[in-house]
């Protein structure tokens, strides 16, 4: 291929080498001739016809010529290569001359066959004269190949190259294009040479005047700057260089094609301006170099300009120490993902931003171009922070209140407990997962499933009073609500029970209410009695000096006396009711219950005996003393005893009344139990004038004053009716006389 | 008992109740004894009767309205008329009252509970004032 090139572009060189050679041939008296080119390993031979027909004698004597390092040289042919050789006269010798180059460089070797005269001085010299002359031509038609193959490759080049270039001189006609233009208007580079500029304006026009569409400026030795057509759009880049001669100028146009370009570049910007998330290139100390139409909204400015005013930069962010610190941590990573920063709008309301940067380093290393996209959170972040105050406030409620909360599914299985249930001493395993039913005492089972049924179909269940075993083992008395919980689509999912135990609550409350009751009776009472107390005074002092008079008359006496009865009988009655609200303080010594117990079945055994009724002791006989006053606490007893053996009598059966005693934790505890009609109303039985007595049988006070004795004695009195369905039992509790109680006590006597 | 009839020293008794029908009564139990009765209808009115005259015993309701009740006038005789300081009786309507038995106890003062009879009133004065 090499070769193919060379024997192209050098068309002219063998022509010239062998008339060269037959020159030499004649004028050194020579019988054949010719000249070897070396070209690097290769040899070219040209030499005059009727030559050697043999490869090998043309090899022998190539071979030969390359050994020959002398200026001239003669060889004598071998006998068997003159053999060969088809002269007609007999060949002698052949002789080699060196051409060589200026720089001495072998360009070939000159070669002439002769007869075996040897050369004569003149023939030297001339032999010298013509290898120069050959070195001279070679050098040459050297230098102009690589002329020529140069200009073939730029040419080629150029015609490679796919924007199109045009060469014009100064008359606008057309020097030159490359292929890419040609074929772009479908005919070959040559065919426009010659052609005036103005043929050219169909590819495109920079809209000047001049005659050449590309040009614009001519004065200007470079210019660049876009034309456009129809359908293309180019960038043309012109340079302008002095021609051949000095009133010329050579025009050079480049067009770039830009279509494509700008039409990305066009969809670039229409990407950057619709996106609805900001993206911005920034400087690192926070000016904005481009921003999108987005970003121009988030920030509530006017326009893009407005906002790439370098000014605005302080106004944009309300922190700058968390600016530098964002700065440090860029600088360090490069890029940050889902930074969250808060700038400032325009009119000065927060905006709360996601941000995803790269930094763009220059070639030290140092952040030279800071890019992002911005999404504007501040909607989410504010329902965010708010959510998370709604959570807090809630979660705060749900674990500080007092009450258990529950979630349940529909099933009835506990999948949420707040902290008070744990506070209670149940433990997570034994509720989430499990039936909340479990919990609730056998015989309430059915009622709150029938809630929690109600509550599934979407009703509320408010207030239901059950019973629900403690962590601890023990019942107590809740009051439950249940309310149903529904998804997005109105559907009950879940049930919320919330769970007071209300088993203190309930019995203070009775207590307490019971315990105030009787003492506004007790004011009440007190106020009354002294009132009658005088004109009862009075009625029985004149009864009395009615009866010391003796004209009264002897039916009038019987009348006051019955007058005197009366008033005896209101005396009594105000008795009662001022025992009842005796504020007289307790004696505080030890006292033997059991023995108190035994003088007062005493007082009533003739009663007992008389009337059928048994009295069972049932004593704890080593019972602890009590702390009390022992005549107070006989007239509770004997209270008790004493409508015992009505509720007995009453029953008209036989009469059996059960006295036990024992110690229970700090409290001596007195149960008194008949078999006799019971109790109609155990909750009032203590409030002061609820009687079941007969009118006149009894004032309603008694056990009434037994509440308030047993109260000031720091005890309990309770009374029920009897599981089995006969009489009903009363207990006293009254403290027992420890050390420390009985000091207690006394301390407190002795205060004034 | 001589001996405390040999107390009497003649006078008055000065009976200070605020209650009419009560005063009504006690006068007339005691004036059918012998006793002369001077009253007084409240503490106040009794205290003054007391600093100008002489008596030979008081009977004085506890509770009564106004500014000076029957622990006061008991008082007042103690540090005014040491002679008659084991001389008086007291009435009461309300001995549930706590201050009141209080008072009792510490003073040792006889006293009588509304309501009574003519003769435990008598026998209480007799014992307390002597016969007149």
């Amino acid at each position: 291929m090499a070769l193919a090139v060379e024997a192209a572009q050098s068309r002219h060189l063998p022509g010239f080498l062998e008339q060269f050679a037959l020159r030499s041939t004649r004028m050194l008296d020579a019988i054949w001739g010719g000249v070897a080119v070396y070209r690097g390993r290769e040899t070219e031979l040209h030499a005059i016809s009727g030559g050697p027909t043999t490869e090998a004698t043309t090899d022998w004597l190539i071979s030969r010529a390359r050994a020959s390092q002398n200026d001239v040289e003669a060889l004598p042919i071998p006998k068997e290569i003159a053999a060969t050789l088809p002269f007609a006269e007999e060949p002698g010798v052949v002789v080699f001359v060196r051409i060589a180059a200026s720089d001495n460089e072998r360009l070939g070797t000159l070669f002439l066959i002769r007869n075996r005269k040897s050369l004569s001085a003149d023939q030297k010299r001339l032999l010298h004269a013509l290898a120069s002359h050959a070195a001279l031509s070679l050098e040459n038609f050297r230098r102009f190949s690589q002329l020529e193959r140069s200009k073939r490759q730029w040419v080629e080049d150029i015609d490679a190259i796919s924007d199109y270039i045009v060469v014009h001189d100064r008359a606008w006609n057309i020097v030159r294009t490359n292929r890419s233009l040609a074929s772009h208007l479908g005919v070959s580079p040559v065919a426009l040479v010659g052609e005036a500029m103005s043929s050219l304006r169909q590819i495109a026009q920079t809209g000047s005047d001049l005659p050449c569409p590309f040009c614009r400026d001519t004065r200007r030795p470079k210019e660049e700057y876009v034309a456009a057509s129809a359908e293309r759009i180019f960038l043309v880049s012109t340079s302008r260089t002095p021609g051949l001669s000095d009133d010329d100028t050579r025009t050079i146009h480049v067009l770039m094609d830009i279509t494509d370009r700008r039409e990305a570049e066009r969809r670039y910007r229409e990407l950057f301006d619709s996106i609805q998330e900001g993206l911005f290139f920034a400087t690192p100390d926070g000016r904005f170099l481009d921003v999108n139409d987005a970003m121009v909204r988030m920030l509530g400015y006017a326009s893009r300009e407005e906002l790439l005013r370098a000014d605005v930069s302080p106004h944009l962010y309300p922190v700058p120490e968390a600016r530098e610190k964002f700065m440090r941590t860029l600088s360090e990573r490069g890029v940050l993902r889902n930074y969250e920063e808060t700038l400032r709008r325009k009119d000065g309301t927060l905006l709360h931003t996601l941000q995803n940067i790269t930094a763009v380093r220059d070639s030290r290393g140092h952040i030279a171009q800071v890019r992002g996209l911005m999404l504007d959170v501040t909607e989410q972040k504010t329902f965010q922070s708010q959510l998370q105050r709604e959570r807090d406030f809630n979660q705060k409620i749900l674990n500080t209140t007092q009450s258990m909360i529950l979630v349940l599914d529909t099933a009835g299985l506990i999948s949420y407990a707040n902290r008070r249930c744990y506070e209670a001493g149940y433990q997570e395993g034994e509720l989430i997962g499990h039936r909340l039913v479990d919990w609730v005492e056998a015989s309430h089972r059915e009622d709150f499933d029938a809630a929690l049924e109600t509550t599934a179909n979407g009703h509320q269940v408010e207030n239901l009073e059950l019973r629900v075993r403690r962590s601890d083992g023990s019942m107590g008395h809740f009051s439950i609500s249940l309310s149903p919980m529904r998804d997005e689509q109105n559907a009950v999912n879940s049930v919320v029970v919330v769970m007071t135990d209300i088993t203190d609550a309930a019995l203070l409350q009775a207590k307490l209410a019971h315990s105030e009751k009787m003492a506004t009776i007790g004011r009440l009472v007190s106020g009354v009695a002294h009132e009658v107390n005088n004109p009862l005074a009075a009625i029985l002092g004149f009864t009395d000096l009615l009866l010391e008079n003796p004209e009264v008359s002897m039916s009038a006496r019987e009348d006051l006396q019955i007058i005197l009865q009366e008033t005896q009988r209101t005396k009594d009655i105000v008795q009662d009711l001022l025992s009842f609200a005796r504020q007289r303080p307790v004696q505080r010594e030890p006292v033997q219950l059991n023995g108190v117990l035994r003088q007062t079945i005493k007082l009533r055994s003739y009663d007992f005996a008389s009337h059928g009724v048994e009295v069972v002791e049932d004593f704890e006989e080593t019972l602890t003393a009590a702390l009390g006053d022992s005549q107070q606490l006989q007239q509770v007893f004997l209270n008790i005893l004493n409508n015992a053996y009505d509720a007995v009598q009453e029953a008209g059966q036989r009469g059996r009344i059960r006295i036990h005693t024992r110690r229970q934790a700090e409290m001596i505890e007195v149960a008194i139990s008949d078999n006799g009609t019971g109790i109609i109303d155990p909750q009032r039985i203590f409030d002061p004038f609820y009687t079941t007595k007969q009118v006149g049988k009894g004032t309603g006070l008694g056990l009434s004053i037994c509440y308030g004795i047993v109260r000031a004695h720091g005890g309990e009195i309770q009374c029920w009716n009897n599981e089995a369905g006969a009489g009903s039992t009363f207990v006293v509790r009254i403290p027992v006389a420890t050390e420390a109680a009985l000091a207690a006590a006394t301390t407190k006597e002795a205060r004034p | 008992m001589n001996a405390q009839q040999a107390l009497w020293t003649g006078g008055p008794i000065l009976l200070i109740e605020d209650e009419p029908s009560v005063i009504a009564f006690l006068r007339a139990a005691l004036e059918r004894r012998g006793y002369a009765v001077v009253n007084a209808s409240s503490g106040a009115e009794g205290l003054q009767r007391l600093s100008n005259g002489r008596f030979a015993g008081v009977i004085s309701d506890i509770r009564m309205p106004g500014a000076v009740n029957g622990a006061e006038v008991h008082g007042w005789i103690q540090k005014n008329r040491p002679e008659l300081r084991t001389r008086i009786i007291l009435i009461s309507g309300d001995t549930a009252n706590s201050d009141t038995q209080a008072f009792l106890a510490q003073s040792g003062t006889p006293c009588i509970e509304k309501p009574f009879r003519v003769q435990q009133l008598i026998s209480m004065v007799e014992k307390t004032f002597g016969k007149p």
